[in-house]
């Protein structure tokens, strides 16, 4: 097959234009439409644009962009505008060590934001914190344990998603039994560690915690001893691709129908659409940020976002770790304001600890000193089937909750 | 008894979907002696043909009709395009299909934005007997599943199409000398196959999501069942496919489900050493 240059051409055009091709074989660069004497903050953000978890990474991207954005038209921070740079972390590690080593050594940021997984996370933050010397926000719903200095968590801790959620499961819906089937790796594994102890304490039983293999299609085995169990809450942590026909072998078997609860602490908006709406129906999960939360701030955020991606795929939601990358783009905004505008990593490192963002996607939250993690308000909201459209309704609200980490 | 009736059923309805999907890679690689391994990819366009006659508006049903045809024709322009060229070097043509398979598989994960999409059964709900409940859909699969195989044993075995590909497939000189068309034989063969796999794709996706990698989790696990058939016929790699079927769908029942998944693998491969020829042995068709 012969193959000239302008059809070759034309077809990878075609691509980009498809939004297919990441225009990012040296990295990208966001600049500021002005100028400042002492030059433009530099934030590095390493996040997976390609690979399985492109849609999250590509949240976060169109995220950091529209805080940055505000930022930058509302004067900069302390009139120094920010510039931005972004890295593929490309949902593989390996890929990622090198791609964060030019953000640091060629770019030289001030910051690093970035990362979705654990797995890139324990990748990533060794070049940035220890060998790269720069700062480093991790900005995703996580199993908690990730106390190294320079490193400041914005999304939710198990405690966070655990402490409310599972006594409104045990004490209001009345539920006892609880199975947990979970992907295995890492987050699953520590967070039903800590979810285990809070049923236990709160009065609830744990029939069985079982692991599968990622990609696992055929959930009979898991099914029949939910049955067998009686079990009555089915707290879930299996992830795409073994998530949809656990949920649906699930939904045949009539466990909702019988009065069983499922639940899932990092279901968002985005996942609704992975399933059938009648198997959604009834769902119960526990962010810090629904989009149907009644808070003025939050909805003009969504309007901004909309205004600026109109039509995008990739909403702005909190389980895929966008609300943590608008949170800690603000919160290293309000860090450099306590500097009065220096840069120096420990001098951030020490503002940061007490940072505090009045506003924010669900609400406001503050850093709490000498824990690398934030205090945030967390909602409860359950899943509505109306018509075969899924919606979730909020239907309890915590306000600043304790990370309880490191 | 209600238990073993209901466990038979999950595991049939496992076992036509391993079964659905290895059929077309069986004939490819039985009748063409080529492992196609855009054949995973194959399965992703039917799959994807559903989504799009759901997207437009249609609902499921035209998609998954379509879809045989839509992918059976894709596969007929592969095989003129490319895959022929790979015939005498079928080492240089699994990379070849895999490149292939690359492709497209990353073209239709831009096309999704990355995201998975839920796909409505096309007969949502169950039916019950005897106080059993019964999916429809799994059930349709099933039947879908005897139908296709019965079917294309018919067309391989009692056809004169069937004949023709059989001795191009024993010995392409010969058929050539007794004015057989090899070339065209194999492009429908392949085609054929390729029909099979977008079939397979529609029939499937109502139960998982619709993502870039619906083909590939199960691409090894359908090679595992035609080496455990054996290649060169037509039951061989249906074979193959009932058993490791039965054997990932029962193994989480015995023991933990992570070590289910190597134990498929483990238990085929002790078969395959004791058998290497696989369970059918002689090129009956």
């Amino acid at each position: 097959m012969q193959m000239n240059r302008r059809g070759f051409l034309g077809g990878a055009s075609a691509l980009t234009a498809a939004g297919w091709v990441g225009t990012l074989a040296g990295g990208f660069v966001l600049r500021p439409t002005w100028a400042h004497a002492a030059g433009p903050i530099k934030m590095g953000i390493a996040t997976d644009i390609t690979g399985a978890i492109a849609p999250s990474g590509n949240a976060n991207w169109q995220v950091a962009q529209f805080a940055v954005d505000d930022i930058n038209k509302s004067g900069g921070i302390l009139g120094q505008p920010i510039e931005l740079y972004l890295e593929d972390t490309a949902s593989d590690p390996k890929v990622a060590v090198g791609n964060v080593r030019k953000l640091i050594q060629e770019r030289k940021v001030d910051v690093v934001l970035g990362g979705i997984t654990s797995a890139m996370r324990q990748a990533i933050k060794d070049p940035i914190v220890n060998r790269g010397r720069t700062l480093y926000i991790y900005p995703q719903l996580y199993e908690g344990q990730e106390c190294t200095k320079y490193l400041y968590n914005t999304g939710p801790s198990p405690a966070q998603q655990c402490d409310r959620l599972i006594p409104y499961l045990i004490k209001t819906l009345g539920k006892k039994k609880f199975a947990m089937p979970s992907a295995n790796y890492v987050w699953p594994q520590l967070l039903n560690k800590y979810a285990r102890k809070v049923i236990e304490a709160n009065g609830g039983e744990v029939v069985f915690e079982e692991y599968y293999p990622l990609d696992q299609a055929e959930y009979s085995a898991t099914i029949s001893k939910i049955k067998d169990g009686k079990v009555d809450c089915v707290f879930n942590t299996v992830i795409p691709p073994g998530l949809q026909p656990f949920v649906k072998q699930l939904y045949e078997s009539g466990f909702q129908k019988k009065g069983g609860v499922l639940s899932c602490v990092y279901y968002d908006e985005n996942l609704l659409n992975y399933h059938p709406a009648q198997e959604m129906e009834g769902l119960v999960s526990c962010l810090d940020y629904f989009q149907a939360i009644d808070d003025p701030f939050s909805k003009t955020l969504q309007e901004g976002y909309a205004k600026k991606f109109p039509g995008t795929k990739y909403l702005f939601t909190a389980g895929s770790a966008a609300t943590g990358m608008y949170r800690g783009v603000k919160f290293y905004e309000a860090a450099v304001k306590a500097t009065g505008g220096k840069l120096g990593r420990e001098e951030v490192a020490a503002a940061m600890d007490n940072a505090v963002l009045l506003n924010g996607p669900g609400g406001g939250a503050e850093m709490v000193p000498g824990h690398y993690h934030a205090k945030m308000n967390m909602y409860i909201a359950v899943c509505k089937n109306e018509g075969g459209k899924t919606r979730y309704e909020v239907i309890d609200k915590a306000s600043m909750v304790d990370p309880r980490e490191c | 008894m209600d238990f073993t009736i209901k466990f038979i059923f999950d595991i049939a309805a496992f076992t036509s979907v391993m079964v659905l999907i290895v059929l077309g890679l069986g004939v490819i690689a039985s009748m063409m002696g080529i492992f196609n391994f855009a054949h995973g990819e194959l399965v992703l366009l039917g799959a994807y043909t559903v989504y799009l006659s759901d997207e437009y508006g249609l609902g499921p049903w035209p998609g998954v009709i379509a879809a045989p045809f839509v992918v059976g024709l894709i596969g007929l322009v592969l095989e003129r395009t490319i895959i022929r060229r790979f015939y005498k070097v079928p080492i240089i043509a699994m990379l070849g299909t895999y490149a292939v398979g690359l492709i497209i598989r990353e073209i239709v994960r831009g096309l999704l934005g990355g995201h998975y999409k839920s796909i409505p059964e096309p007969i949502e709900g169950a039916f019950s007997v005897g106080g059993l409940e019964f999916s429809w859909w799994r059930s349709l699969i099933i039947v879908t599943t005897l139908l296709v195989i019965a079917g294309s044993y018919l067309l391989l075995s009692r056809t004169s199409i069937g004949l023709r590909v059989r001795g191009a497939l024993e010995n392409p000189m010969l058929a050539r000398a007794c004015g057989i068309s090899t070339g065209t034989l194999y492009a429908l063969t392949f085609a054929f196959g390729a029909a099979l796999a977008g079939l397979a794709g529609a029939l499937i996706v109502p139960l998982y999501q619709l993502s870039a990698d619906i083909g590939i989790r199960f691409l090894v696990q359908a090679f595992l069942s035609v080496m455990l058939g054996g290649v060169g016929t037509f039951e061989g790699p249906v074979l193959g496919a009932a058993a490791v079927g039965i054997m990932a769908s029962g193994l989480p029942w015995l023991v933990i489900p992570v070590l289910a998944d190597p134990l498929v693998f483990v238990i085929a491969l002790a078969i395959v050493r004791i058998r290497p020829q696989g369970f059918i042995t002689v090129g009956r068709l």
